[in-house]
């Protein structure tokens, strides 16, 4: 059987951070993904990024993926691309598929950082072909460059509604409207402002009712809410072939479960979600979570929390002293705690400290 | 008089049963249960009713005689559990189990049950999927599989239609006797009984220490595998012939040409077809009380199942689940009564519950009423285990 120190499921931000804290202590790590390559949403995120000059305000997602593949490269982390972890045993042996033959690699610490999914809306119409999430959306008109219609209704007022529709305007789709049952925007003011210069129309206090057509998405109608019930007469008709969800993200911890973790539910990241400590190990001795599996938040706080818990696991595994290891770790923990800074940032702060005080 | 009233303290498939049965014999019973309705075993299993998989004789009696009882229950229940009698098969892997095949085939044909030997032309034509060295394997014609849950529930919904009463999510803490009863200290409170019934399966030893009894019933744990949906790879139940030495240990001489950990985790092929075209594909069996599927034990699963349908190969696994067994040292379940008057155990079925059930709750009401039982309760009896 093949064995490693440490085995990461999922190369996104926080997997690849982890990787390369790790790989620079000396380190025996295997990082693996499903996809094709490396990098999960950041590839995706066309967009520059908010923050200080740490968190590499002011570049974009997919420059970060770059910087952060090629570390990963230089220093030698072993990556299997195409493989799918199917399962965590017991004595931390983690279960490969790849290229069609099932690999078992037993492992001292595993690190699950598999991400978020998104959160689907039930109405009526919802499973006809051109209901879809966000996110999806987002993935064919960044990544493979289709796009999935000519004009779109927006369900969902936060960062990633407001996000993928300018990106869907800017990759030539038209925007009908963006639904928010909520009475305000949920996105930062500098993204709504744009979409709403562009013409997008906001319907705040709305609810999408149903979605008709013959075999896929023609019309989508809508209708306004009165103490979160549609108030009859106010319907609202759009002839639309796409009708985008974005209802915001539930961590992905299927892993993590399987392990055994403690779960907690915390609505302000997500719901459902492994408890874990201040350096990211939860409640199974060895087992480390990060990045959206952990509470769903940004890229930054999932890069910074892969590294804190690659730091972790460098430490436990010997190869940083216990003195380098906090200083490492204050430094990453003070970043973090400036990532939730803010008004927006300090609800996921509150959230993140019952966490890894034992309170959630 | 009034009615005899009886708790039934376990709501899987056997304490559902127990339960039906009573109230249907008049008595005033209650089903109490720590969780839900088929919570442990009887939900992490397959729905097996099988003769194919017991010792000729009396074992085999008890099976067939279940299967009658469920086909009047597919009838009287409001619940469709999906029974149906497809037949079933046993396959061989050489020459050699071709012979010791041909023993247990006589002697179940001389104790009545309908089965044969099927050469390989036979085999093929019925199942063509199977793999082309197998030299053949043995036909029962009158097993069946159902679906697990839905019998629980059927049982349970029927027991409140005879006026019975269903204590779910209520631990049992203890159990006293009081004046030739008992009073059951449970987490909603107490519960009076004249009778009580130990149906706790591998729990069983646990509520058995409350009045002082020691059961000797162990965890002995299985795991099943669900496939994708594809096709019927077989259109009944198949095992293989080697599975009744996995079960019962006894192979004598004859070892299976099989892997280290096939024979550590005692794995052998059982295959069950499901609605869905989903199949089931067991079995293992291991002593534990582990709840987690593993690796090690899934890809023996796997391997043993390739060898005997090839085409598996190309069908993908998309769950993995672990059941325990409860079993007894000597694989006969427990139905019997103990010395404590008003006291029973009907528990210990290893994978033989869901076959069983039926039966195991027909007796038992029987034997609360004190009329003659359809069977001879000697084999099944407690007192078996304490000389």
């Amino acid at each position: 059987m093949a064995r490693r120190e440490v085995v990461i499921c999922g190369g996104g931000p926080a997997g690849l951070a982890a990787s390369i804290e790790l790989a620079r202590t000396g380190a025996k790590v295997l990082l693996v993904d499903e996809n094709r390559r490396p990098g999960g949403q950041l590839f995706k995120q066309i967009h520059k990024f908010f923050g200080s000059r740490e968190h590499n305000a002011g570049v974009r997602g997919v420059d970060i993926g770059k910087k952060l593949l090629a570390e990963t490269e230089a220093l030698g982390v072993e990556v299997w691309l195409n493989s799918s972890v199917t399962g965590v045993f017991a004595d931390k042996r983690v279960a490969v598929l790849r290229e069609g033959e099932t690999r078992v690699v037993e492992a001292e610490k595993v690190l699950i950082c598999t991400g978020g999914a998104e959160n689907s809306l039930n109405f009526e119409g919802w499973t006809l072909p051109g209901v879809m999430g966000a996110g999806a959306a987002q993935t064919m008109i960044n990544v493979n460059r289709v796009l999935p219609g000519r004009r779109v209704l927006m369900v969902g007022s936060g960062n990633v509604g407001v996000i993928v529709t300018y990106q869907l305007l800017q990759a030539g789709a038209e925007v009908a409207g963006i639904v928010e049952a909520a009475p305000k925007i949920g996105a930062y003011g500098v993204h709504a402002a744009k979409v709403r210069r562009a013409g997008v129309p906001f319907y705040l206090g709305h609810t999408i009712i149903r979605a008709e057509g013959s075999g896929k998405v023609e019309r989508a109608v809508i209708a306004a809410l009165d103490n979160w019930k549609p108030i009859p007469g106010t319907e609202k008709e759009f002839d639309v072939d796409v009708v985008c969800i974005a209802a915001g993200l539930r961590p992905t911890s299927d892993l993590a479960r399987m392990c055994g973790v403690r779960h907690v539910f915390v609505p302000e990241l997500g719901g459902w979600m492994p408890e874990h400590d201040d350096g990211m190990e939860t409640s199974v001795p060895g087992i480390y979570v990060a990045g959206d599996t952990a509470g769903v938040e940004e890229a930054s706080t999932a890069m910074d929390e892969g590294r804190l818990a690659g730091i972790m696991m460098a430490y436990r595994l010997g190869h940083l002293t216990e003195r380098e290891m906090r200083e490492k770790k204050e430094e990453v923990s003070g970043r973090l705690s400036a990532l939730r800074l803010g008004p927006f940032g300090e609800r996921r702060m509150n959230a993140k400290r019952r966490i890894t005080e034992g309170r959630a | 008089m009034s009615r005899k009233k009886i708790a039934v303290i376990g709501a899987g498939v056997i304490g559902c049963s127990v339960a039906y049965y009573n109230a249907k014999e008049g008595a005033e019973v209650t089903l109490i249960d720590a969780g839900d309705i088929a919570d442990h075993t009887s939900s992490r299993c397959d729905g097996n009713v099988l003769v194919s998989d017991k010792e000729p004789g009396y074992d085999a009696g008890l099976t067939a005689r279940s299967q009658e009882l469920l086909d009047e229950l597919s009838r009287e229940l409001d619940y469709d559990f999906e029974w149906e009698r497809r037949g079933s098969m046993l396959v061989m892997e050489n020459e050699l189990e071709m012979e010791m095949g041909k023993g247990l085939c006589r002697r179940f044909t001389d104790t009545g049950i309908r089965c044969h030997m099927m050469d390989r032309k036979e085999l093929k034509e019925r199942e063509p999927y199977v793999a082309d060295d197998l030299p053949g394997g043995m036909w029962f014609d009158d097993d069946g599989c159902l679906y697990p849950m839905g019998l629980c529930y059927g049982l349970a919904d029927g027991l409140k239609r005879l006026g019975g009463t269903l204590s779910l999510h209520n631990a049992v803490t203890g159990i006293r006797c009081e004046n030739g009863g008992f009073v059951i200290r449970t987490q909603a409170g107490e519960i009076r009984a004249d009778v009580v019934v130990n149906c706790g399966g591998v729990r069983a030893p646990e509520l058995g220490r409350m009045v002082g009894l020691a059961i000797p019933i162990r965890a002995r744990q299985g795991q099943i595998l669900v496939s994708e949906q594809s096709f019927k790879v077989a259109r009944q139940k198949v095992m293989e012939f080697g599975y009744m030495m996995a079960k019962f240990q006894n192979g004598g001489e004859y070892k299976r040409p099989v892997t280290e950990d096939m024979e550590k985790y005692g794995v052998a092929l059982v295959y069950e077809p499901t609605g869905g075209d989903n199949f089931l594909l067991g079995s293992s069996r291991y002593f534990t009380e582990d709840l987690h599927a593993e690796i090690d034990v899934m890809r023996a699963i796997a391997q043993r199942g390739i060898r005997f349908f090839p085409v598996m190969e190309h069908i993908k696994v998309i769950r993995a689940y672990a059941g325990i067994r409860p079993f007894t040292p000597d694989h006969m379940p427990i139905v019997s009564d103990t010395e404590i008057p008003g006291y029973y155990i009907a528990a210990g079925h290893e994978g033989d519950g869901v076959g069983m059930s039926a039966i195991t709750g027909l007796l038992m009401s029987q034997l609360i009423a004190g009329k003659k039982t359809e069977f001879d309760m000697a084999p099944l009896s407690f007192r078996r285990f304490l000389q």
